[in-house]
């Protein structure tokens, strides 16, 4: 598993990667490692708008389902249709199995409570 | 919360195997070590042993322990044999479910002991004042030994195989619904041939200074593939076999007829028990069910979880009480309660009718939009005891 470099993360457990005014956007490997077997993904449709702090899908694990929520507003542009058939791929790497990928309105000044992911770790660990 | 929950005999070993803990029914218990879904396959090909020392173990004894008991549960005790053990129900005064328990008859088999009651951990602290209270009536002693002992489910197609590593041949081992007082490893155990997986299976009752030594004995048999197993698995193992769980499926307002487990209810039990007059008339057709328990499978991908809202031709009408996806099938299942007084009579017919009502579509609300489910025969998974 690699990490992607630059990312943020946020108290609820999402990280965002920018770059180009794109934002990919996934749940942390500790997270990931929280939920245990994950066996179903509810992603929004492309064109959807969603604001900071909003849930914009549901990850199920054996145990119970989940909302994802956005760490910065913005339209949904692609989602990872991998995932709906293949929703175990997020277990096996976190990072590589993004979620969403959004044009952010604003990634400056959504970013700013933000965690690095070494401080994300210091926080949940 | 954490802090405040008990923590079973073997604590320490859940955590040197990297268990995830959480808080259940008042104790902190293993959720899980590998992932559900491994405990769950394992169990179902091979074996899994569980934990389930939060399990209230209860003596009673005294001349009048039949008569006791005969008057607490709806089942008949008349004929229970020495070293059987039968699935109980503990009613209130209006038929509504305090507990579901497993009564072993153990005279001969325990010291001084008529009966022994396994209960359920989150119960532990009502029934057993409960059980004082109504001892009263009697010359009968109960007594709570759930601190005392620990106690392991060893479920599995393979348990038997290494119960007989341990030391007892398996023409020895108990049947079905049997238990016998030995000696396994150098520990003094009831080895009960009963379980929650659906599976053939065994639980051990022992002393807790023993848990560790044969908690670790019984893991050390790779070669027949057995791992340690936490409740979540526990859960989904028990929802495929259509097993109930209590504060779930079962409650203190739902009879059990209306739990659907009206064939563990004796038609004519001649005794007095609390609860009788509207169980036995339930039981026998003679009073109409308020609700109704079903069991469900998802016609497409959604997961129904406990408290998701259920209806019926666009009506509100109950609530599912567990639901899980089935890695045994790999459809998602589930529990509901229907309650009758929201539906038209003829719809209650129907439901009234076993027959009738299996392949019925009922819609289940997740996240604001309804999916349907269709009305199956229970269990989800054929069980495969030893009898």
């Amino acid at each position: 598993m690699n990490i992607p470099e630059g990312i943020l993360c946020s108290k609820t457990h999402e990280w965002v990667a920018e770059e180009d005014n794109l934002a990919t956007i996934g749940l942390t490997d500790w997270a990931v490692e929280q939920l245990g077997d994950i066996v179903f993904v509810e992603l929004p449709e492309v064109g959807s708008n969603f604001s900071k702090d909003e849930a914009f899908a549901t990850i199920e694990s054996v145990k119970a389902a989940s909302e994802i929520y956005m760490p910065v507003s913005g339209e949904v542009v692609e989602v990872n249709e991998e995932l709906i058939n293949s929703p175990e791929l997020i277990n096996e790497d976190a990072f590589a199995s993004w979620l969403i990928k959004v044009k952010p309105e604003n990634f400056q000044e959504d970013s700013q409570g933000l965690m690095e992911y070494n401080d994300y770790k210091d926080e949940v660990q | 919360m954490e802090d405040e929950c008990k923590k079973t005999s073997l604590y320490d070993e859940h955590i040197k195997l990297g268990a995830k803990m959480v808080p259940f029914g008042g104790w902190l218990m293993p959720v899980q070590y590998e992932g559900i879904i491994k405990e769950h396959n394992s169990t179902r090909n091979f074996a899994g042993l569980f934990d389930v020392s939060h399990m209230g173990e209860v003596f009673v004894s005294g001349v009048d322990s039949l008569k006791f008991l005969q008057s607490i549960v709806p089942q008949d005790l008349n004929n229970l044999e020495q070293g059987r053990a039968i699935y109980c129900h503990l009613p209130n005064k209006d038929g509504g479910l305090i507990d579901d328990i497993i009564v072993y008859s153990a005279k001969n088999i325990i010291d001084d002991v008529d009966y022994l009651i396994v209960i359920n951990a989150s119960r532990i602290d009502f029934d057993v004042p409960f059980m004082k209270e109504e001892a009263k009536k009697f010359d009968v002693k109960i007594t709570n030994k759930s601190d005392d002992f620990s106690m392991l489910a060893l479920q599995g197609p393979n348990a038997k195989y290494i119960i007989e590593k341990m030391g007892l041949k398996l023409e020895n081992q108990p049947k079905f619904f049997t238990f016998i007082n030995t000696i396994l490893d150098d520990c003094p155990i009831y080895l009960t041939r009963t379980g929650y997986t659906g599976e053939d299976g065994f639980e051990l009752i022992f002393e807790n200074k023993y848990s560790s030594k044969l908690w670790n004995k019984i893991l050390s048999y790779k070669e027949f593939q057995v791992v340690p197993v936490g409740l979540g698995a526990r859960d989904t193992l028990r929802l495929e076999a259509g097993l109930p769980l209590y504060g779930h499926e079962l409650n203190d307002k739902t009879t059990p007829i209306e739990s659907s487990l009206g064939f563990f209810i004796p038609k004519d039990k001649k005794e007095d028990y609390n609860g009788k007059s509207l169980i036995q008339a339930q039981k026998n057709k003679l009073a109409p069910l308020r609700r109704k328990l079903f069991a469900f499978v998802m016609e497409d991908r959604m997961i129904a979880r406990a408290d998701y809202s259920v209806y019926i031709n666009g009506v509100e009408c109950g609530v599912v009480t567990s639901g899980a996806p089935s890695p045994t099938l790999g459809k998602n299942i589930g529990f509901c309660m229907i309650e009758f007084d929201k539906l038209d009579k003829d719809l209650v017919s129907k439901l009234n009718n076993i027959e009738q009502s299996l392949g019925m579509t009922i819609q289940i609300m997740v996240r604001n939009k309804l999916y349907n489910a269709q009305i199956v025969k229970k269990p989800f998974v054929q069980k495969k005891y030893n009898k």
